[in-house]
Parts: C-alpha cells; sequence; structure tokens
C-alpha cells in the first residue's frame, strides 16, 4: 500500500516536472527577449568621455569618439529592398553610420534590433520595464510620459536653443508651434519628434481601366463613389466573365495611410480617431459623433451587397495589398505615396491595371475636407545621466543637413539612383525631414515642366524627375513615380487642397494626457472591434450609441475633460 | 528500521532538487510580482521603485469593461469543451486501438495521430487560417461542392469557439492516446480471462475490466486538466482570431496579453492574471476534494 502511494507520488510529480517543463520553455523565450548588454558597462565608456569638448557648432565634431547605444527596429522595406540592393552596407554598418562617425564623431552602435514595428513596441515596453534603456531610443507619446515621469530621460530643453542647426530650427516652424509643443511634458522638451506632423492629404485611389472599361465618369460626389463601388463589384469591370471583383478594399485596422477609412468618413463629414472641434470651441473626439454613424451605415450596405472583402476584418494591411495586387478589388483610400505600396503590385502583375489618385468628395455641397491626423506619434529620448544629451540634435541637424542642406549629397544620402533609388535614408538611426518636402518637390517639378527646365533641377526634385524619366524610358519598377509627381501626378490634388483650405487637421497636438496614456489604446481597440462588427452587420447599428456610451464611461470622458483643459491653455 | 530506508532514499529525493528549484524560480518568485495589480504601475520606475498603490480599482475597472464577462464566459466554455473532449475522444481512441490486433496498423495509427502534438501553433494556425477560408480555403470548397453556403469557421462567432475546440481536440487526442493505451497495457491479463470465463464478450470485458483498470490514469488527468480549466490556450487562440471574433473567442490570456503587453497597462493585466490564479486554486482545490470523495483519490 505504502509503495503503491510512493510510485503514485512520483508518478504525478514527474507529470508536474514535464508541465513546468512546458512552461518554462515559454518563459525561457521571453527572457531571451530582453537586452543582454550590460549597461552599467557602456555607462561607464560614455561617463568616460565624460567633458567632450565644448564645441557649440550644430554640426562641430567630438575630439574623442562619442558611442551612443541605440536600439531599432528593422522594417519590410529594409530587409527586402535597402540591403540586397546595397552591397556592402548592413544595419549596423552603413553610409549613415560612417557619415555621423567622420563628420561627428559619433560612433551608432545597437543594443538590439527587431524585425517590425509591433514588436519593436512590445520590445521598448519589456525593456522599460526592466529599467534599464539604451542611451537614446525612440518610443511612443505615452513611452516618452512614463519615462519623464519616473525621471529617467534628459530634459532637452537647453540643447535645443544651443545646438538645433538653423535649417532644423526652420524646418520645426513651417507646421506651426505644434510639432515643438507635442514634446513638452510639464512645459520642458522632453524629447525629439517629427517636423512634419500634418500629412499633405488623403486621396481616393480608383482603377481607370475599370472605369474605362464600363464607361463611368470619375466621382463628383460620395454618391458617385458608392454607384463606382456597387458597379465594381456586379458589372465585372475586368471583362473575365466571372463575378470576382469588388469595390473597396479595407483593412480590420480600419485606419491607415494605405487601404484606410478615413477618406470614406470624410465624405460624411466625418472624422474618426481624431480630436477636434466640435463648433462650439470644445475638443470632441470624432469617433463618437454621429456623422461616423451614418459613414458606417453606409458601409455595412455595402458589405451586404459584398461590395467589401467579407473576410477584411481578419486581414491586415498585407494581406489586403495581396487581393489588390490579384487585381480583386478597384478603390481604396490613402495618402499620395500609395502607388509605391501597395497598388504598384497590381500593375506588376498586370500591366493594363491603371490606377489614378483622386481629390476626395462628399455626400453634399460642401467640399470634402482632407483628415489630417495629428502625426507627432513618436518621439527620440535620451537616457537619463548620458554625457552628451546634444549628440541627439547634432545627428538631427546632420540628418537634415545631408539630404535638404546646402552642402547636402541627396542623391547619396536619401535614394542613390546608383542603388535602384532605395532609401537609405532608413539606415540613419534618426529621420527628421522638413514638412511639406514633396508637395514642393512636385511644385518645382511641375514648375519645370512648364518653363522646359526640367534639366535645371537639385535634389529631391531632381531626383524624382529621374526616376518620372527612367518609367518613361520603360523601367517599369519607376511606375509610381510619375503616378504621384507627374503632369497628372496626385499631388495636383494636393495644391488644390492647400489653396482651398481643404484640411481638417486634428486640433489636440500635446503629449498624451494622463488618461490617454494609460486607456486611450484600450478605448481605441474597442472602438475597431465595434465599427468591425457594425459593418460587418454583426450588431445592429443602434449599438453605435451603446459604443459612445461605454466609450465615455470607460475613461473616454476624463479624456475629454484633459484634452479641453490642454486646448484652453494653448489657446490664449 | 525507518531511517536505514530514509538514508537509502536520497539520491532518489535528490532527483527531484532540480525540479523543485525551478519552481521556487520560475513560480515562486515571480509571484512577488502580483503587487503590480494594486498599483498604477509605471514601468520605468522599476518594480521595487516608487508606485502609486491604487487599492482595488486595477479590478473594478476590469469588471467595468463591458466585454470581461464575454472574455469569463469564453474562457470558460473553450476550456471545459477542450477538456471534455480532450478525455473522451483518446479514451475512446484507446479502447479501440487496444482491439487492433496488426501490430503494424496499430503502430502506424498511433504515430500517425501523435504527429499533431509536435506542431506549434504558429505554423498551425497559418495552415488553418488558409483552408478554412470562406472564399479559397479547402474545406469550404468542399462543403460547397455538397451545395452549402461556404462558412467563416473564423471569422463568425457562432463557428469560432467550435473550430477551436474541434483543432484542438485533433492536435491532441494522438498524445493522450497514447497515455491511456499505457494505462491499458498495464491490466493483469488474468481479468480478462477471468472475465472470459464468467461469459463476458468483448463490450463486456471493456465495460468492467479496461475502463475500471482506466479509472485511476482517468481521474488523475482529470485533476490536472482541472488545474489548467482557466488556460484555454492562449498560443492557440493568439495565432487564429481577430478582432471579429473577440466576442466569442477573446479569452483571459489573450486579453492580458493585449493589455499588458500591447497597450503596456500593467497594473490591470497583472489584475485580470490575479483573478484568474485566485479562481484557478479553488478550481484545483474543489476538484481535487471531489476526487477524493468520489473516487478515493489523493496525490499525497
Amino acid at each position: 500500500m505504502k509503495s503503491s502511494n510512493l510510485s503514485k507520488t512520483a508518478a504525478i510529480l514527474s507529470l508536474l516536472l514535464l508541465s513546468t517543463g512546458v512552461l518554462s520553455a515559454c518563459s525561457a523565450n521571453s527572457e531571451s527577449n530582453k537586452s543582454t548588454s550590460s549597461p552599467a558597462g557602456s555607462n561607464a565608456v560614455s561617463e568616460s568621455n565624460g567633458e567632450v569638448s565644448g564645441d557649440k557648432e550644430p554640426l562641430g565634431k567630438y575630439d574623442k569618439a562619442l558611442t551612443i547605444r541605440f536600439a531599432r527596429d528593422v522594417d519590410n522595406d529594409m530587409q527586402d529592398n535597402i540591403i540586397p540592393k546595397t552591397p556592402g552596407e548592413t544595419v549596423a554598418d552603413n553610409r549613415w553610420l560612417k557619415a555621423y562617425s567622420e563628420k561627428l564623431g559619433i560612433d551608432v552602435k545597437y543594443d538590439w534590433t527587431v524585425k517590425g514595428g509591433d514588436a519593436y513596441t512590445q520590445k521598448i515596453n519589456v525593456t522599460l520595464a526592466s529599467g534599464e534603456i539604451p542611451d537614446m531610443l525612440r518610443v511612443t507619446g505615452s513611452q516618452m510620459k512614463q519615462l519623464a515621469d519616473a525621471d529617467m530621460i534628459e530634459d532637452l530643453t537647453p540643447y535645443w536653443d544651443a545646438y538645433a542647426s538653423d535649417l532644423l530650427k526652420e524646418s520645426y516652424a513651417v507646421q506651426g508651434p505644434a510639432a515643438l509643443n507635442a514634446t513638452l511634458i510639464d512645459g520642458k522638451m522632453m524629447g525629439m519628434g517629427p517636423a512634419e506632423v500634418y500629412g499633405d492629404g488623403t486621396f481616393l485611389w480608383l482603377r481607370t481601366d475599370w472605369l474605362e472599361n464600363l464607361g463611368i465618369e470619375a466621382p463628383k460626389t460620395m454618391d458617385d463613389v458608392l454607384a463606382i463601388s456597387k458597379a465594381f463589384t456586379t458589372q465585372d469591370p475586368d471583362k473575365n466573365n466571372v463575378n470576382d471583383t469588388y469595390g473597396l478594399a479595407m483593412t480590420k485596422d480600419l485606419y491607415g495611410g494605405a487601404m484606410g477609412l478615413e477618406g470614406f468618413f470624410t465624405g460624411y463629414h466625418a472624422y474618426p480617431n481624431m480630436w477636434i472641434e466640435d463648433g462650439s470651441g470644445n475638443l470632441v473626439w470624432g469617433s463618437t459623433l454621429p456623422e461616423v454613424k451614418e459613414a458606417l451605415k453606409a458601409l455595412s450596405t455595402m458589405y451586404k451587397d459584398g461590395e467589401i472583402d467579407k473576410e477584411f476584418g481578419v486581414k491586415d494591411g498585407g494581406k489586403v495589398a495581396e487581393t489588390i495586387a490579384a487585381g480583386k478589388v478597384g478603390m481604396e483610400f490613402g495618402a499620395q505615396w500609395n502607388p509605391m505600396y501597395p497598388l504598384i503590385s497590381n500593375y506588376q502583375n498586370d500591366p493594363t491595371a491603371n490606377w489614378e489618385g483622386y481629390a476626395l468628395v462628399s455626400i453634399d455641397g460642401k467640399p470634402a475636407l482632407s483628415p489630417q491626423n495629428f502625426g507627432a506619434s513618436e518621439f527620440w529620448v535620451v537616457r537619463k545621466g548620458f554625457s552628451n544629451p546634444e549628440a541627439l540634435i547634432k545627428m538631427f541637424n546632420l540628418h537634415m543637413e545631408l539630404n535638404w542642406g546646402k552642402t547636402g549629397d541627396f542623391d547619396h544620402y536619401y535614394m542613390p539612383a546608383a542603388n535602384d533609388s532605395v532609401g537609405v535614408w532608413k539606415y540613419s538611426p534618426v529621420q527628421p525631414y522638413p514638412p511639406f518636402k514633396n508637395l514642393n518637390a512636385f511644385k518645382e517639378i511641375a514648375a519645370a515642366r512648364s518653363n522646359q527646365t526640367l534639366d535645371q533641377l537639385t535634389g529631391e526634385a531632381k531626383s524624382i524627375q529621374n526616376n518620372i524619366k527612367a518609367f518613361e524610358n520603360g523601367d517599369t519598377s519607376q511606375w509610381g513615380w510619375p503616378k504621384i509627381y507627374g503632369e497628372n501626378g496626385v499631388y495636383r490634388h494636393s495644391v488644390d487642397y492647400v489653396a482651398n483650405d481643404q484640411f481638417k487637421l486634428e486640433s489636440f497636438a500635446g503629449s498624451p494626457t494622463k488618461t490617454m496614456a494609460e486607456k486611450q489604446s484600450t478605448l481605441k481597440s474597442l472602438e475597431k472591434e465595434v465599427f468591425v462588427k457594425l459593418i460587418m452587420g454583426a450588431a445592429p447599428i443602434d449599438e453605435f450609441d451603446k459604443f459612445v456610451e461605454n466609450w465615455n464611461k470607460l475613461g473616454g470622458a476624463d479624456m475629454t475633460k484633459e484634452v479641453n483643459e490642454w486646448y484652453a491653455s494653448v489657446k490664449q | 528500521m525507518l531511517r536505514k530506508r530514509w538514508t537509502r532514499e536520497i539520491p532518489l529525493h535528490l532527483i527531484i532538487l532540480p525540479g523543485f528549484l525551478f519552481l521556487i524560480v520560475f513560480s515562486y518568485l515571480p509571484i512577488g510580482g502580483i503587487i503590480i495589480a494594486f498599483q498604477k504601475f509605471i514601468p520605468a520606475k522599476g518594480l521595487f521603485g516608487d508606485q502609486q498603490w491604487v487599492g482595488l480599482s486595477n479590478f473594478q475597472y476590469v469588471l467595468e469593461l463591458p466585454n470581461f464577462s464575454s472574455i469569463m464566459w469564453n474562457t470558460f466554455y473553450i476550456a471545459v469543451m477542450k477538456i471534455i473532449l480532450g478525455l473522451f475522444v483518446p479514451i475512446v481512441i484507446a479502447i479501440l486501438l487496444n482491439e487492433v490486433k496488426h501490430a503494424g496498423m496499430k503502430r502506424g495509427v498511433q504515430t500517425a495521430i501523435y504527429l499533431p502534438h509536435f506542431l506549434s501553433w504558429v505554423v498551425l494556425g497559418g495552415i488553418f487560417i488558409e483552408i478554412l477560408s470562406p472564399t479559397d480555403g479547402l474545406v469550404n470548397k468542399v462543403i460547397q461542392l455538397f451545395g452549402f453556403e461556404p462558412i467563416f469557421f473564423l471569422g463568425d462567432n457562432k463557428w469560432f469557439p467550435i473550430t477551436m475546440i474541434l483543432s484542438d481536440s485533433w492536435k491532441e487526442f494522438g498524445y493522450g492516446t497514447i497515455i491511456y493505451l499505457a494505462a491499458i497495457t498495464g491490466i493483469n491479463p488474468d481479468l480478462y480471462e477471468a472475465a472470459q470465463i464468467d461469459g463476458a464478450n468483448r463490450w463486456k470485458q471493456t465495460l468492467n475490466v479496461t475502463l475500471p483498470g482506466m479509472k485511476m490514469v482517468i481521474v488523475l488527468l482529470m485533476v490536472l486538466n482541472l488545474g489548467n480549466l482557466l488556460n484555454a490556450g492562449f498560443d492557440q487562440i493568439f495565432n487564429m482570431y481577430s478582432p471579429m471574433v473577440y466576442e466569442s473567442g477573446d479569452i483571459l490570456d489573450t486579453f492580458v496579453y493585449r493589455i499588458g503587453l500591447l497597450d503596456a497597462q500593467f497594473g490591470i493585466a497583472t489584475a485580470v492574471g490575479l483573478f484568474k490564479s485566485v479562481v484557478a486554486l479553488i478550481l484545483v482545490s474543489v476538484s481535487y476534494f471531489i476526487a477524493y470523495k468520489v473516487a478515493d483519490y489523493r496525490i499525497f
């Protein structure tokens, strides 16, 4: 009896051990994700540099090499295009890191690199929890606030005034004070955000070859858009005698610079996913307004009629891009760069596929406004105690100078023609750029085209014009450039947007408020969940009102209050 | 006498030592982390930093979330169904396989059904997403051949939990079968002979000899499974779900992952995790008690 009990005990213990073994395999994974570097050691290195010469020049070189530890993500473009087309260069050793080393005396070292943006955010969250952060890193607004609250990052205010180059300061002033305001926490500049905080337009992209096949005119109102979507679904626009196409491409994320719905919503004068003025001088979260419900109703009708992919709710951008590439869909809303991604893949599979960008339209006579989210969502911060916080600003200076400055070499540092015009600028750990640079390039090219002085272009405009010419000479990989910058390029609508004051800019342009830092992402997922359900008809449209109620209850009301306090403070 | 036995068994007890150390380091020390559930945790300040205490407000927030009750229900429903199928299917298959006399056939089947156990859900999830797609998935092509409407297995709240339960039991039943086959092998053949002499046919033998012989292992696995009751299978669901099926497929673990790692709301995520652990502790205690009452089964 006793011995049988013993063997039973042994059996159970061994089973327990087995199961802990499985568990440990999981935890071992997450452990190995953690940074393996020893920050203490590297601190010693940077501190030993201690008194680096007090060179106050924005582009002055340090006497003694200054080592800065960074962390970064590597995106698909880098992996698939940039690295293969720049032989001899890697993430850790390339022309940009050489430039920082040769011109500024700054040696960039990466503590870790990960593939993909989501993985980067998660890894930063883990790194924050471990308390051991690199010398400089890119974080989200709420991460920046957390770090500032914990007193783990440097106040950059004095360094900005002393070190920022004129070119950098000018760029940050182009879109008003918002770009710098976004970095302020309690009045101190805790990081460096982008200089361009509002984009230059959202557009409607349509397959014109399908329009021609069906003999349909370009859309002038939202009703035209709905009619085109219906025709693309039911009238066999690709003439293959199979009912296999649909109207509108959209992803499960609903919003975004490609295959997003912002441009659709604006047709109903609805502006979800941004803070806007409600008409009485107060800010409200656009997704909670009744116009949104109208647009959702229209989308749910389209879904019911098969004009939207039945499976959109499980498809991310990459998956939807595949259906575009396969020539199954003829309409999507997005930014000016959409011909580069995802539309060119359609052309590569089917040379008759022709996409063109159109201005946004609205449901009534009132002009549609192009919604522009406040884009300062990521910031560069410097670890508290790092010996040379100004180095970050000097790197920003150099990046700006080498690409857009007088001594710059755009063709070497941005999109070198010698390397198939891939974006080697991504090799740089910091990537500021002047606002409206693309729109300005378009204007330069357009002016040169009408003056017949295309051969006198310089800088970015010259590179772009070379690409357009390459396409005209038969290089099909440059298909996107004339779509954006050519005579009928999409930027001509942007010029109109600017001239007619047709931008709807997000009004909240500060760093995340207290409640926002905690609850906004939960509320945003709630929003997506409910909207996807409403579009798919899985819930009656009146669920929208319940969503608004829940949204307010779960922190939205607090957020609105804080946002309005902020708004009152900047209006004076 | 007792002392002599003790010294003789020291090496045996030492075998357990690494396991105990493992449990202490990876299972008991991290328990300290549950204090985060009562804090407004700012990770940058560190675990022992100057965090703000908020009492039970994290728990309150979680309970107020409109989807929390459905998350609880999903976790419970999916886990219970998986446990039931995970017990029932392998027992049946084991008994049937035991009747197969052709050794090669028996071993072949055993190996074939055991294989999926070794594939990770990351791989299988991708495969399932492809073959279950309503527009061009293999399964729906077959369904359409028979004139039915295609089913959106991974995007329809009616079908998602069922798909999860069935695919999990498909993946794991081979593994369970082996344990039960081993239990059957351990049954004294004399009992079958005696039953035959008493006139029991194959079915009666199964009912009166095989099943009672397996009873201990069945109860053991059931008790161990009940401890896992609130683990409805993170890997599997995480790799196959989407916002469309949060309503029917979101379980406590996927919810903790989203809140904790994606939204960085560590306090709330820990609160959910702690909540889950407390419920699991109660369930294990209850099931252990029941096993003792009903089957006179005790671990120690």
